[in-house]
């Protein structure tokens, strides 16, 4: 591998966190002007891939490598300063500051102007050459939280490219990304794939993602990690997406894997969720949909379409100004989540994290946190930690949650089996109605075959399931029925049989609001047409 | 870790005075601990639950106050701590209310409530230490149905042993650490967060409430300076002993050892005859250097 173009390279790397290992001797090399992707599941070991190599853990052997030299970057600025930059997970611009700061942030003293104050002008047009390199047309002068999420991701890509070029004084910049686009729309990657082809022009990219069509598209090669170990290297051009996800997780892809062969027809006379008029200022309007039993309803649109305010709203997390929500044995009424989850409702929020569980807690306790009321405490209000305790037993065996008892913290669990123990505090409710805002969000592609299996044995069982997402494949592969949210609004509910699904690109062409179907589609979206549904 | 600084103390201590490891000095430090104690109780729960309660001393003093009044106009005898009790969930029960209903940040409206309680037991005790003659009431406090072990250090251990059954047995001390945990995600699975968030600050009352009365039995008075020295040393106690003022972690078990902490230290350095002023430089330093050899600030990457 090593050879004159080779501009980074890591040898050897290792390292373990109490006792096990998750990363065994990586050797990687990355290209002059090459994107290079990083695909594995969760818990493979690439987040801990990309802290090395940016500074912010040290490996416990190995050594890395940059144009020839050895470095031993100790944070992430040293590694900054080196020439290695990183688009974070999460976006890290500080959002009530001026574009211009955030993008120069950390390297204010290289405009020092007059007694020690800033030279603003010239941050000023620092800040616009950079943001104009990629091709945004924006004033850096305005507040950061002014610009849509697509557009904050572009200026943090910009950052992370152009910053160590232009304002570091370094030739060839590495960037890293990770997972850039897991919260950006269909139509907002194209756009986001031309900024990182033109990056390429300026420096090397790596770049981790769980979507395996956009990593086979943007990347000149990919590697594959698999439990801490480097499994392959790939060449895009003569690999297809089930040939990678079989390399990740060891086995091929079911042809089947959404189960559509075992989509049973749903209990059309019973509704178990019927919402009626549904309405928050700003949010959804007027939205009513039924819910049948063994159903899943997915609901589709665009991130400002309101599907996951409308999701939360039928829930009752966050009250709707008016309209009622009824489940199936009780009456109908504005939604207020303890009356839902009391008459057996659960609600699975996008935001795993912050609203899903708590990470330093244990299963046990992270997975009772909606039974405090009735299964896991008594009259008097003492807890009943012996039930507690057998109920995670039995949810750990049953969802395969792959930890080491129910008294381990969720923290150190992987996102996959932590969205589990999300899944198994409603489960042990035995509930009739299920809200699932993304459940498959930073979910690696073992467990989420595992949650779609999930889906289907839990609608064999009658109960509803409203299915909330972000991914069209996941919408169309699992749904009975599929509601299109536009600006707030529900615009259709289309039929989804197994055998005559809708197309992605009606499903996109309903999002966006075309009449045409599908048809006038590749003129709004880019030049490039769409990619096939499967591979 | 937290029970060596214990040992640590008295062993120092005990150097430098020959008056401290006497019996005399045990039953002293063991009644002087037990108000801190009690006071603590309640309060823990609230840091626990992320919120904070500055009025504790202020509801010491009050309910303090109001039970001497109480007991010098109606004779009232043992039932006065149930008198203490009640006033002091009352105040408590005020303090949640506002918090929850008034979607008011709990530092604010404790920080309101502690000068309001202040100024009331100012106005019912008109800048006097108020006597009361009742043996029975004082008994319950400096009695020794243990010899050696003053009654009111019964009280505290008992109120002690309910409490941290209350923290870790009950689906009250449950939620209290779900909700210190993350609220959001306590509310998206349906738990009564508001509800209990009264519950909690009413039982911080109660505790505070018992405090008062016991203060007050162990004095024979109440004086306008009772319990100023609780707004530091319950929350010095608390978080010494180990309970994160961020939420979730810790629990009434662990403030025992804070209170011992801040016990032995107010007595000890007594002994040693070092002033007042330095004293208050001691303790700041304690609570400060507990907090940075306790936390893991590996995983703290942002602090307000």
């Amino acid at each position: 591998m090593t050879d004159a173009g080779t501009v980074l390279e890591a040898r050897n790397l290792t390292k373990s966190f109490g006792g096990s290992t998750v990363l065994h001797g990586v050797n990687l090399a990355v290209g002059r002007n090459q994107i290079v992707g990083i695909v594995g599941e969760n818990g493979a070991g690439k987040s801990t891939l990309f802290n090395i190599i940016s500074g912010i853990i040290a490996p416990d052997s190995g050594s890395i490598f940059l144009n020839g030299q050895e470095i031993k970057p100790r944070n992430y600025r040293q590694a900054m300063l080196l020439g290695i930059s990183r688009v974070f997970q999460e976006q890290a611009l500080v959002p009530n500051i001026p574009v211009y700061e955030n993008v120069l942030l950390s390297h204010e003293d290289r405009f020092d102007g007059w007694g020690g104050l800033v030279a603003k002008q010239r941050m000023v047009d620092a800040a616009s050459r950079i943001v104009a390199a990629v091709g945004l047309d924006i004033d850096v002068r305005r507040p950061t939280n002014e610009y849509d999420f697509s557009i904050r991701q572009a200026i943090e890509v910009a950052r992370a490219c152009l910053v160590p070029q232009e304002i570091l004084g370094i030739a060839f910049p590495i960037v890293l990304l990770d997972e850039p686009t897991s919260a950006l729309h269909k139509t907002e990657e194209e756009a986001f794939f031309r900024l990182i082809r033109r990056v390429r022009e300026h420096g090397s990219l790596l770049f981790v993602s769980h979507r395996l069509t956009e990593v086979l598209a943007v990347s000149d090669m990919i590697y594959v990690l698999k439990d801490g170990h480097l499994v392959a290297l790939v060449d895009p051009r003569q690999t297809s997406e089930s040939t990678l996800h079989g390399l990740m997780v060891g086995r091929a892809r079911d042809a089947d894997y959404y189960h559509e062969s075992e989509q049973r027809r749903p209990d059309a006379a019973r509704v178990v969720l019927a919402v009626k008029n549904l309405c928050r200022a700003d949010e959804y309007d007027d939205v009513s949909l039924d819910l049948h039993a063994g159903e899943v309803l997915g609901v589709g649109g665009l991130l400002e379409s309101g599907k996951s305010h409308f999701g939360k709203g039928a829930a009752g997390v966050l009250a709707p100004d008016s309209g009622t929500v009824e489940l199936a044995g009780s009456a109908p009424g504005a939604p207020d989540i303890r009356r839902l989850v009391r008459d057996g409702l659960g609600y699975v929020p996008a935001e795993r994290q912050l609203e899903g569980m708590i990470p330093p807690f244990s299963i046990a306790w992270n997975a009772s946190l909606a039974s405090g009321g009735d299964l896991f405490s008594d009259a008097l209000g003492l807890w009943r930690n012996g039930e507690e305790t057998a109920s995670a037993r039995r949810w750990i065996g049953e969802l395969r949650i792959r930890a080491d008892g129910p008294r381990v913290p969720c923290s150190s669990l992987s996102g996959g089996n932590q969205q589990k123990v999300v899944l198994a505090k409603w489960l042990c409710r035995d509930p009739k109605v299920l809200i699932l805002d993304n459940p498959t969000r930073g979910v690696d592609a073992g467990a989420k075959e595992e949650i779609y299996r999930l889906i289907r044995q839990l609608t064999d069982r009658g109960v509803g399931i409203l299915l909330i997402t972000d991914e069209l494949m996941e919408l169309i592969g699992l749904s009975h029925r599929i509601a299109v949210m536009r600006d707030g609004g529900l615009s259709t509910i289309l039929d989804a049989p197994p055998h005559a699904k809708p197309t992605e690109r009606t499903l996109i062409a309903l999002m966006l609001g075309l009449d045409n179907g599908g048809d006038g589609l590749a003129a709004t979206v880019g030049a490039e047409p769409l990619a096939p549904l499967v591979h | 870790m937290p029970i060596i600084v214990v040992l640590g103390l008295i062993a120092f201590f005990s150097l430098g005075s020959e008056a401290f490891l006497t019996l005399r000095n045990m039953t002293a430090i063991s009644g002087q601990a037990s108000v801190l104690l009690v006071a603590c109780l309640g309060a823990t729960l609230i840091v626990l639950m992320g919120s904070i309660d500055l009025s504790v001393g202020a509801m010491v003093l009050l309910v303090g106050s109001v039970t001497v009044l109480a007991i010098n106009q109606f004779d009232l005898g043992l039932s006065a701590i149930l008198v203490g009790v009640l006033i002091g969930t009352a105040l408590g029960l005020a303090n949640g209310l506002i918090y929850t209903y008034g979607v008011i940040p709990s530092f604010v409206v404790t920080l309101g409530t502690m000068s309001v309680y202040t100024g009331l037991a100012w106005e019912l005790l008109q800048g006097r230490a108020l006597r009361f003659d009742s043996l029975v009431f004082e008994d319950m406090a400096i009695g020794q149905a243990i010899p050696y072990f003053p009654n009111i250090a019964l009280w505290a251990l008992g109120a002690w042993i309910v409490m941290a059954f209350v923290c870790f047995k009950t689906r009250l001390g449950r939620y209290m650490f779900i909700i210190g945990g993350g609220e959001a995600v306590a509310r998206t699975s349906g738990i009564p967060v508001k509800r209990y968030k009264v519950y909690a600050f009413a039982l911080c009352g109660c505790t505070s409430g018992l405090a008062g009365a016991l203060a007050v039995a162990r004095l024979g008075a109440a004086g306008p300076t009772l319990g100023t020295d609780l707004l530091l040393n319950t929350l010095a106690a608390i978080v010494v002993g180990g309970t994160s003022l961020s939420g979730g972690i810790g629990g009434v078990h662990r403030t025992m050892i804070g209170v011992l902490i801040i016990a032995l230290l107010d007595n000890g350095l007594n002994l040693m005859d070092v002033n007042q002023y330095t004293q208050m430089i001691i303790k700041g330093a304690v609570v400060i250097a507990a907090v940075l050899v306790g936390q893991d600030r590996g995983k703290t990457t942002v602090m307000k």
